[in-house]
């Protein structure tokens, strides 16, 4: 496999996460507000970016879209991965393996890419994201 | 983990366990929920500027992701 490695991350963030950040009326909002404030290294794959636009494209606007991208290039402890074919065919993978899930390509890709560089921490409130055995910042009492 | 131990009144208590009913967690996940939204965070990173940038007036809008970009099934 030759997709590019997270950089020592701490944790992988799903687009879950994004949006209770942005939403102050999500119940989670509160939690990720606080990781946000001060996180670590973190990483998450233009899948999930892709995702997040197209949340706030479909749900409010252009301009909110390009806001969810402003927050992205800004975010600089987050480092954005690329998915190539490499990347599909793993995350493909993770779909078949869990054929009793509906799970996304784009959970999917994450979860190949946490086992992949041994990331055990997941910022989401999707509990599809922990499948692959990380904890979840919604289950993490260090959080 | 620290384990503490809090005081409430018998109606704070009702309440508190009605909540957590409804929103399907234990009585200790709400309160440190409730927890998390008052106490300070550090907010003089720029991306915090976006923190609550909307208001879409759905507890649960983060785990319907999927509804809204990929739709509803049917």
């Amino acid at each position: 496999m030759t997709w590019s490695m997270a950089r020592s991350a701490d944790a992988y963030v799903d687009t879950s996460a994004f949006i209770a950040f942005a939403d102050r009326s999500d119940t989670h909002h509160a939690l990720f507000r606080r990781l946000f404030s001060n996180p670590p290294a973190i990483v998450t794959t233009t899948l999930v970016v892709a995702e997040g636009h197209g949340w706030f494209l479909k749900r409010y606007d252009r301009t909110r879209g390009l806001q969810f991208l402003s927050l992205i290039e800004e975010l600089t402890p987050l480092q954005v991965l690329a998915v190539g074919p490499d990347e599909h065919a793993a995350g493909a993978a993770v779909v078949r393996k869990y054929t009793d899930q509906d799970l996304t390509l784009t959970d999917a890709v994450g979860l190949a890419l946490m086992t992949r560089d041994r990331i055990e921490r997941c910022w989401s409130t999707d509990h599809h994201l922990g499948l692959g055995g990380a904890l979840l910042a919604i289950h993490d009492p260090g959080t | 983990m620290i384990r503490t131990q809090i005081s409430l009144s018998e109606q704070e208590y009702a309440a508190a366990k009605q909540e957590a009913r409804r929103l399907g967690i234990s009585l200790a996940e709400l309160l440190r929920r409730s927890l998390r939204a008052v106490l300070p965070c550090d907010e003089s990173r720029p991306w915090m500027r976006y923190a609550g940038m909307i208001e879409t007036g759905d507890p649960d809008s983060s785990s319907r992701i999927d509804d809204v970009v990929y739709g509803a099934k049917r």
